[in-house]
């Protein structure tokens, strides 16, 4: 009975829909974490009777054919990069980007992978490094007697150090965009990794025409929005449940079948 | 004497494919842009050979085909770039590998090389049938009513809206696409609204859905009985008959 295989496989997308919310949900606080969603789209249909197949011999046409489904699969799960909401910590080393772009990171095995992530540290060597101690790209040094560090928008680090009035301008960040920031490759610990579908990087300056601007003292919070995750929380439980109705009445269907007396 | 057992399959046949559209339709409740499925059921009427008086005319089931009901789905915002729901008649062409096909599934994005795409990575047509392409450092794209993609002063495409005379014209094809089967050719669709950082939702209503359900489980148990009765009083027919005294 085939009912019974195409419920399973709303029950299976269903699934997979509740393990993406459940993820959502996880990172609801994670500094820069980007919203997922599961697409589903239906599966192919088998042609019981063709549309247009002639009903008679005298040229007559079948206006509705009988396409039966055979259901649903998982697309894709689409990343949302809208803008998360800027939270001040008054950090002088948390980086928000607003608007598009990824600070560059290089990863211990030589890579560069891109990370919205900008709550920044330095590290022993006086390196401005990411949560994890990866090293920020193009690399910027902190002298070790600098009283004060700023950042401006376009991305220009400057220290004042003692012993001297002018600030020194000891680096530039600069950002990376991607034509399609949905398709880059998630690795964890809010890193990514330029893909075929993103399309290849584009490195410039924060605050020029296509990027975002970077802002001191602020990190950007996940754009997960509890409200929406918990309503479709209670969507996905309920399709589910439905489709395993379905489940029950084929198999009610078999076992009366199954008792004819015959 | 068989023809209530003839008809009693001839009912739990349609019945059965009958479920299979239901579950069909229950495992795409969340799906994008889908459009609800019913299966038409007549009556295909034979006339027997005369056995009595009149001629005995006996009447089975049969289904006559999938009715499609294109209804608008409720629209549910994203808050995505480039999730656009149509509010109205008609469909977004796509060009695929095997030729244009219409959905109304509007999750598209841009791929790698700046084309607006669907979800499944088909380029989406303008409405002169050609690939809309854009670059995303000239500014946050803003989709119009109609269709028009704007990056400030910049005009990067319109989407096209395409719709058919008659919408039984479309064969489904999986993936949310519909091909046009006919000789029908689409035409614009002026008085549709597209609504950027929105998606439509399936139009299948649960409720109606797992009525049905129960309707077409219990119709089965009812006629198993009845074919069960049908054979047993054949049976006994046999039994009476064949006693001598």
């Amino acid at each position: 009975m085939r009912a019974l295989s195409t419920a399973a496989t709303g029950m299976a997308a269903q699934q997979l829909n509740v393990e993406v919310i459940s993820n959502n949900i996880a990172n609801m606080n994670t500094v820069g974490f980007k919203r997922q969603r599961a697409e589903f789209e239906d599966l192919l249909y088998q042609d019981m009777e063709r549309a247009g197949s002639q009903t008679s011999g005298s040229g007559t046409v079948a206006p509705t054919g009988i396409q039966i489904g055979a259901g649903v699969k998982a697309g894709s799960v689409y990343r949302i990069t809208e803008q998360g909401s800027l939270t001040q910590t008054g950090n002088k080393l948390d980086l928000a980007i607003n608007g598009r772009g990824f600070f560059q990171v290089l990863t211990p095995t030589g890579e560069t992978a891109y990370t919205r992530a900008g709550n920044l540290s330095v590290n022993q060597d006086g390196q401005l490094v990411t949560a994890d101690g990866f090293q920020i790209q193009p690399q910027i040094s902190i002298p070790q007697d600098a009283t004060d560090v700023t950042i401006s928008p376009t991305g220009q680090v400057q220290v004042s150090q003692t012993g001297s009035t002018t600030p020194t301008v000891v680096g530039q960040i600069q950002l990376a965009t991607f034509t399609n920031e949905a398709g880059l490759e998630a690795q964890g610990n809010n890193l990514f990794m330029e893909s075929a579908a993103s399309g290849a990087a584009v490195v410039g300056d924060p605050a020029s025409t296509g990027f975002g601007s970077l802002m001191q003292g602020y990190t950007e919070a996940s754009n997960v929005d509890p409200v929406t995750e918990i309503t479709a929380l209670i969507t996905a439980q309920r399709a589910y449940e439905m489709n395993s109705k379905v489940v029950t009445a084929a198999d009610q269907m078999l076992a009366a079948t199954s008792q004819l007396k015959g | 004497m068989d023809n209530a057992l003839y008809v009693g399959l001839s009912r739990q046949m349609t019945l059965r494919r009958e479920l299979d559209v239901i579950a069909n339709n229950v495992a795409n409740v969340d799906t994008v842009g889908f459009k609800v499925e019913s299966l038409m059921v007549g009556t295909d009427t034979e006339t027997l050979p005369a056995a009595g008086p009149a001629p005995d005319k006996v009447h089975f089931a049969l289904d006559g085909g999938v009715a499609r009901d294109f209804g608008q789905g409720g629209l549910k915002q994203t808050g995505a770039t480039f999730d656009v729901a149509l509010e109205g008649r008609g469909f977004f062409s796509v060009s695929t590998a095997n030729g244009t096909r219409y959905t109304r599934d509007g999750r598209f994005s841009l791929d790698g090389q700046g084309r607006l795409v669907t979800s499944s990575g088909d380029p989406v047509l303008d409405s002169s049938g050609g690939e809309i392409t854009l670059d995303p450092s000239k500014g946050a794209p803003k989709i119009s009513e109609d269709g028009t993609i704007s990056q400030g002063t910049l005009t990067a495409g319109k989407i096209g809206v395409a719709d058919f005379a008659s919408l039984s014209a479309l064969s489904k094809d999986g993936d949310g696409l519909y091909s046009n089967v006919s000789n029908l050719q689409p035409t614009p669709a002026p008085d549709t609204r597209i609504r950027q950082g929105m998606i439509e939702g399936s139009n299948v209503d649960p409720i109606s859905q797992i009525t049905k359900l129960v309707e077409v489980s219990r119709a089965y148990e009812n006629i198993s009985k009845m074919m069960d009765q049908t054979a047993s009083l054949s049976s006994q027919t046999i039994d009476r008959l064949g006693r001598l005294n």
